[in-house]
């Protein structure tokens, strides 16, 4: 199942829309990205001087790729929901699902396969741009970045946890429309609850009120503050005063919520009549 | 005839194994295997065989009988509406049982319940109440499905498939090792006339092809018990003949097939039993002939015509018959008439060739038995 699955979200024209996407911006970087022959310090974009990459306080090739991997994640964290959130929806309609239902299989098992093999669809297409990213770099620029590397680990567990919220969401309202449209709910709601403290606190004085927030905000896979983290891991960019540290405790605390999803849409799934 | 020994069945087992690809005899009506030669067909299931005997050059297996299906008051209702929670029937305590290797029909009006019946045997919807066993196994359990294999209604496969990798993808689903599922999709494929189309993606398949392949996957592994839902259904007519060939191909085998359909006159074709099935309910069972019986009409096959002075006995009789030429069609009030029509005949010198019970087709008593069933 998971196999198929993978195979099932990769031809799917999203990704491969992504895919298409993805590698146009590896053959610009591939192409245009390099170094004055005359300057060696200097990088260009198709002969354009950019900026030196060794000026004190900003380093040229660290914010290209703290902005790439910014608007990237970003964008094909929200969109690349548009491709595999009908895969949870697909499996249940009428016909398909009683063919899987009726083989050997647990439906914690079905949904968990069905389940990774569609984030693994994103996942296959971050590596992808990803490694292609920091090999160009690399090769062109001599610069290895492996922090940029490395991120893509932590952007696809980002994902994973994103996931678990449109798993349930399908399941429960066996709708593809929907889940999309509760993910982007979802993605707003997980950034307003991390800036409670500056916005949420302000609506209400009360200190239950305030509770329940936090709670929400523990329960709740940390979307943002994951994406921000995977991000300084890359490197922050040079106009941002006191910069935060990497923090692994959003991860740690999705990790929890994520799991209390994909169980609780286990189960869920586990009593359904179809 | 005499109690068989150990040393028989152990010698029977050595048999078995040099005969391992070799089919069944079942002999239903005394639910026991035979063989009477070394060169005759074999099968054993070890664990049904009750007591060996062999009479002569005869073993004769008796089986400890199970049924391939057995449900008890099996019951699901539905709740709809999402404030005023309405209740619906969908299955009202259904308690059937079907016979290993027989095919079995279910049959009923739109909404009776037969789909979701299937679906509760192999836990696509849970039941509300009542219990039943599949094979022996009792409903949800992995080795149910292990053994079972099931065409839905509305089957809908991945287009981006071609038919052999469709096969091979719901053959991993069963477990079945990648070495030899290529050979048996293919073989598979074969046997459903879908051969040449195995490298053709589904999403460019007719509704009768797509249904082939659909019974082509529920037989990948090999399953004891079959359950087709509709397996006709968009199918032509020599392909409809081809799926029947196969199911009774596949009844030969030992395989149990519970047919669901609404094509009254296959099912009256193949099927050993049915069972109809209304409003959630199960209203009759039996074999087609004890439901299409007009229990008290026979056609009786006179050797000459009715003579004035029989027929004039007759009418005294008070039986309503009906007389053309050598044929006498009698509709009696009870069964003892049947004979005092005999001794009538048999005085006035009427040979009698044969007598048959008069018989309805199966959508005729399916109509009247629904309709009759809706107006109460």
């Amino acid at each position: 199942m998971f196999r198929f699955t993978v195979e099932e979200a990769l031809r799917r024209g999203t990704l491969l829309f992504y895919f298409g996407v993805g590698t146009i911006i590896l053959l610009v970087f591939a192409f245009g990205i390099g170094r004055l022959p005359s300057d060696p310090d200097m990088v260009t974009l198709f002969g354009s001087p950019l900026a030196h990459s060794t000026s004190p306080n900003f380093n040229v090739v660290d914010f290209i790729l703290v902005m790439l991997h910014k608007q990237s994640v970003s964008s094909i964290l929200l969109f690349g929901i548009f491709g595999i959130a009908g895969l949870i929806p697909g499996m249940l309609e009428k016909g398909t699902i009683d063919l899987f239902l009726s083989k050997p299989l647990a439906r914690a098992e079905l949904l968990m396969a069905r389940a990774l093999g569609a984030v693994s669809g994103i996942g296959l297409n971050l590596a992808y741009f990803f490694f292609g990213i920091w090999f160009i770099f690399g090769l062109k620029l001599g610069v290895w970045h492996w922090g940029f590397l490395s991120s893509v680990l932590y952007v696809i567990y980002t994902f994973v946890c994103f996931f678990s919220v449109v798993t349930l969401v399908g399941l429960i309202t066996r709708s593809a429309g929907f889940s999309i449209m509760l993910a982007f709910v979802f993605s707003i709601i997980s950034w307003g609850l991390e800036l409670r403290e500056k916005g949420l606190y302000m609506l209400w004085d009360n200190g239950i009120y305030h509770r329940l927030l936090d709670a929400l905000y523990y329960l709740t896979p940390q979307l943002n503050s994951m994406l921000e983290n995977s991000t300084r891991v890359v490197g922050n960019l040079p106009y941002i005063p006191n910069p935060a540290e990497f923090s692994i405790m959003p991860f740690v605390y999705s990790f929890v919520s994520t799991c209390f999803l994909y169980f609780l849409s286990a189960w869920y799934f586990s009593r359904q009549d179809y | 005839m005499a109690q068989c020994d150990q040393t028989i069945f152990y010698f029977f087992r050595k048999l078995k194994h040099k005969y391992d690809s070799c089919g069944l005899i079942l002999l239903k009506k005394n639910k026991s295997l035979f063989f009477d030669s070394y060169e005759n067909n074999i099968l054993l299931f070890y664990s049904e065989i009750k007591q060996i005997v062999f009479e002569d050059r005869t073993f004769l297996f008796t089986l400890s009988y199970m049924e391939a299906l057995q449900t008890h008051e099996l019951t699901k209702h539905y709740r709809s509406g999402l404030f005023n929670r309405k209740n619906i029937v969908a299955l009202e305590k259904v308690s059937l049982s079907v016979e290993q290797g027989e095919i079995f029909g279910l049959l009923g009006p739109n909404g009776a319940g037969k789909t979701t019946f299937v679906k509760l045997l192999l836990s696509i919807a849970l039941p509300t109440s009542g219990t039943a066993t599949v094979l022996g196994h009792p409903l949800g359990k992995r080795a149910l499905k292990e053994h079972c294999g099931y065409l839905p209604e509305n089957h809908r496969y991945p287009g981006f498939l071609s038919a052999v990798d469709t096969m091979i993808f719901f053959g991993r689903l069963n477990g079945i090792r990648d070495s030899i599922l290529r050979e048996k999709s293919n073989a598979l494929l074969e046997l459903v006339g879908l051969k040449e189309w195995a490298r053709i993606k589904t999403k460019k398949f007719s509704k009768g092809m797509l249904q082939r392949l659909g019974l082509a996957q529920a037989l990948i592994n090999d399953p004891k018990l079959v359950f087709l839902d509709e397996p006709t259904d968009g199918v032509d007519p020599i392909g409809r003949k081809e799926i029947r060939d196969l199911l009774l191909k596949l009844k030969g085998d030992g395989t149990t097939i519970f047919l669901n359909s609404h094509l009254l006159s296959e099912i009256e074709m193949i099927c050993d039993r049915v069972a109809i099935l209304n409003n959630g309910s199960v209203v009759r069972t039996g074999t087609i002939s004890e439901l299409t019986a007009q229990k008290l009409a026979y056609n009786i096959q006179l050797s000459v015509p009715l003579s004035d002075n029989v027929r004039e006995r007759l009418q005294q009789s008070l039986v309503h018959f009906e007389s053309r030429d050598t044929l006498l069609i009698v509709s009696l009030r009870e069964k003892a008439e049947l004979n005092a029509i005999i001794d009538i005949l048999r005085r006035g010198g009427i040979g009698i060739e044969s007598m048959t019970q008069q018989k309805t087709s199966l959508e005729d008593y399916f109509v009247k038995l629904v309709k009759g069933e809706n107006a109460q």
